[in-house]
């Protein structure tokens, strides 16, 4: 019941003029940056984060909940008439919506992303709203050795789930906690690969990290890497409607998509990659129509879309309760609060439950001011995909810059910005994924904080961090992360070489 | 690859040359770098190996076509020095100056041919930026030598 009285509190301070106004605000830039193709939701939440830096922190969380929503929808309106994914959960998206959009089926298949976003971004963010402070109360239990095992889960599992060689994603965190142990130890005040340069003894910032590995990164690797300048846009007929036949053929999928997705948000899962192509499977077995599906399938639309959206929920679930991202859109997130000095975890509903229950309302706004702001206004986001090309680059490489500066005033995080972008540009080049790079940043100073904390409780005795009965499940669940993919691999050999 | 070897032994190297403050913690602040120096090392010695034994990188496709076979090191080398003239003139010239030609230096690089348009329509762009980040947002840029204008 608290939870609920709670709630009401928090939409009567979203629904203020000016919140309600930064909510809007969001939804617009949000779906504006979202619909720029090749910008996923993390890049686009972190190419705003310097809009936030002087606005309160209730209005910034208000934006960013907007921004967030808005950025996954204009993301799957470029998926579907761009064949663009911003991101590995519109995979799906981009391939069984495209094809709706080449048979002249845009206007269906847009509406059914938007309107299935809605109902599993309402469904998700109401099982948030009820869980998460659930799980918050259990959390405060949890101790150090604990934290320490979890997240080593969450690296394994991010490291071992994404892209396609273990060790690369392996490589990519380790780099992301070289970069987190720049600068002075909280502890003991010692400097750390600083090189004696003063201006990194504070540290690397992670906004000009995130931004420059995803947005310097991928604008140097066009450059050397595709000469093709031109996009094949799908013109889109008639309006954003469904028919009696396509509601009734995408209601399922939605209710279905978002069972799937929000459950895989919760648990360190490797992001939304599994449940959109979880949901994506099960929606063709179970269609009636199972021929369509590669040609055009709304299930195939449906179903993954409202999967992605619940994933995106169920991955603020550990982000606000344990303050453990599981995905770069929800690590950039995490780095918002954390711009506010605000710590997600468990305490974080006692100490700024107010602050907690405005979010968790004005993700509900943000989430209808979406469906009915833009659902009539489709056309207006199309015609931003017609920005050319070198605009477009120009744009979000300047924007960087200005991030990277603005936030404190200093060059020297604009050095940082452009060798991670060249950074960001080798692990394109060499294949190897980007978000456990984020994580390690971002969690590696988390890590050891915890790992010193539990060592000086049980004064030395290494033991203590694999003594609770959380913790040896939760080294369990990352022996099987770690072996699984290594396991599968060797069987297939096995059964390729049984064929042969 | 050798280059992340090499960033692992670098971990190594700052780490075990740094001294100690002098007074006792449980847990120096030198297990962590070595822990990481050292999955750095095995983890880029492990790539080392599978890459000699022919598990070459695949450089990420997707959105724009397929890649082209080799890099185009002009493109990149311009977009870099577009970066680089951002970091140099940011406080000698000003946003709005450093950040035109970063602007513009980008168009040119992504093969625009309409330059006198590129840059106009970036000043106009970036001008509209710098007012609405110093005016509405209250986010400090330097003015530079624009100052008072």
């Amino acid at each position: 019941m608290s939870s609920f009285n709670s709630l009401i509190d928090g939409f009567a301070s979203a629904l203020t003029l000016s919140n309600l106004g930064f909510g809007l605000l969001g939804t617009f830039l949000g779906t504006l940056v979202g619909v720029l193709p090749g910008i996923g939701p993390a890049l686009a939440i972190a190419l705003l984060l310097p809009i936030t830096y002087t606005v309160s922190p209730a209005s910034a969380l208000i934006m960013f909940a907007a921004i967030y929503y808005g950025a996954m929808y204009g993301g799957s309106t470029t998926s579907i008439l761009l064949n663009t994914p911003g991101e590995s959960g519109s995979v799906i998206t981009a391939l069984e919506g495209n094809k709706m959009a080449r048979n002249g089926r845009a206007g269906p298949a847009l509406a059914t992303a938007a309107i299935g976003s809605f109902v599993a971004g309402t469904i998700a963010t109401l099982i948030l709203a009820f869980t998460a402070p659930t799980i918050a109360d259990l959390a405060i239990k949890v101790g150090a050795a604990d934290y320490v095992a979890l997240m080593l889960v969450a690296f394994t599992t991010v490291s071992s789930l994404l892209g396609a060689s273990q060790i690369r994603g392996f490589i990519s965190l380790a780099v992301g906690l070289v970069l987190g142990l720049v600068g002075a130890d909280l502890q003991s005040g010692l400097s750390r690969l600083t090189f004696g340069n003063q201006a990194a003894v504070e540290g690397i910032e992670t906004v000009p990290v995130i931004v420059s590995i995803f947005a310097l990164g991928e604008a140097l690797y066009i450059a050397s890497r595709f000469k093709e300048l031109g996009w094949n846009i799908i013109p889109m007929k008639g309006k954003a409607l469904m028919s009696r036949d396509d509601w009734k053929r995408s209601w399922k999928p939605w209710l279905r998509g978002t069972a799937l997705g929000f459950p895989l948000g919760v648990i360190p899962a490797g992001g939304s990659e599994v449940p959109t192509f979880l949901s994506y499977s099960v929606e063709k077995k179970l269609s009636k129509h199972p021929e369509e599906f590669g040609h055009g399938a709304i299930e195939g639309v449906a179903g993954p879309e409202a999967a992605n959206n619940a994933n995106a929920a169920g991955a603020l679930v550990p982000l606000l309760a344990l303050g453990l991202p599981t995905s770069a859109t929800a690590a950039v997130i995490l780095v918002a609060f954390q711009t506010y000095q605000i710590q997600p975890g468990p305490t974080l509903f006692l100490t700024n439950g107010a602050l907690i229950w405005t979010l968790i309302a004005s993700l509900f706004i943000g989430n209808t001011l979406l469906l009915i702001l833009n659902l009539p206004l489709v056309r207006v986001w199309v015609q931003l995909l017609k920005v050319p090309r070198p605009y477009l680059f120009a744009g979000i490489v300047t924007f960087a810059m200005l991030g990277a500066y603005a936030l404190n005033t200093s060059t020297f995080d604009v050095q940082v910005a452009i060798a991670i972008g060249i950074v960001g540009f080798l692990f394109r080049r060499f294949g190897m994924p980007i978000t456990p790079l984020i994580l390690g940043l971002i969690l590696g100073p988390n890590l050891e904080l915890q790992f010193r904390r539990a060592l000086q409780i049980s004064a030395g005795d290494y033991g203590t961090l694999w003594a609770s009965p959380l913790s040896k499940v939760l080294y369990t669940v990352l022996l099987i992360a770690l072996f699984t993919p290594i396991i599968t691999r060797v069987m297939k050999k096995v059964r390729k070489d049984a064929h042969a | 690859m050798g280059s992340l070897f090499l960033l692992g032994f670098i971990v190594f190297w700052d780490t075990a040359r740094t001294e100690l403050p002098a007074f006792n913690l449980t847990v120096s602040p030198k297990v962590f770098p070595f822990a990481i120096a050292f999955l750095l090392m095995g983890l880029s010695a492990l790539l080392i190996i599978n890459i000699v034994r022919g598990d070459g990188a695949i450089p990420e496709g997707l959105e724009a076509g397929d890649p082209i076979e080799k890099s185009d090191y002009k493109t990149f080398a311009l977009v870099l020095a577009s970066l680089f003239a951002f970091l140099l003139l940011i406080e000698r010239a000003g946003f709005i100056i450093a950040a035109s030609i970063t602007f513009f230096g980008i168009t040119v690089a992504f093969d625009n041919k309409k330059h006198l348009r590129a840059a106009v329509f970036g000043t106009l762009f970036i001008t509209v930026i710098y007012f609405s980040f110093t005016h509405f947002l209250h986010v400090q840029l330097p003015a530079g030598i624009l100052k008072g204008i």
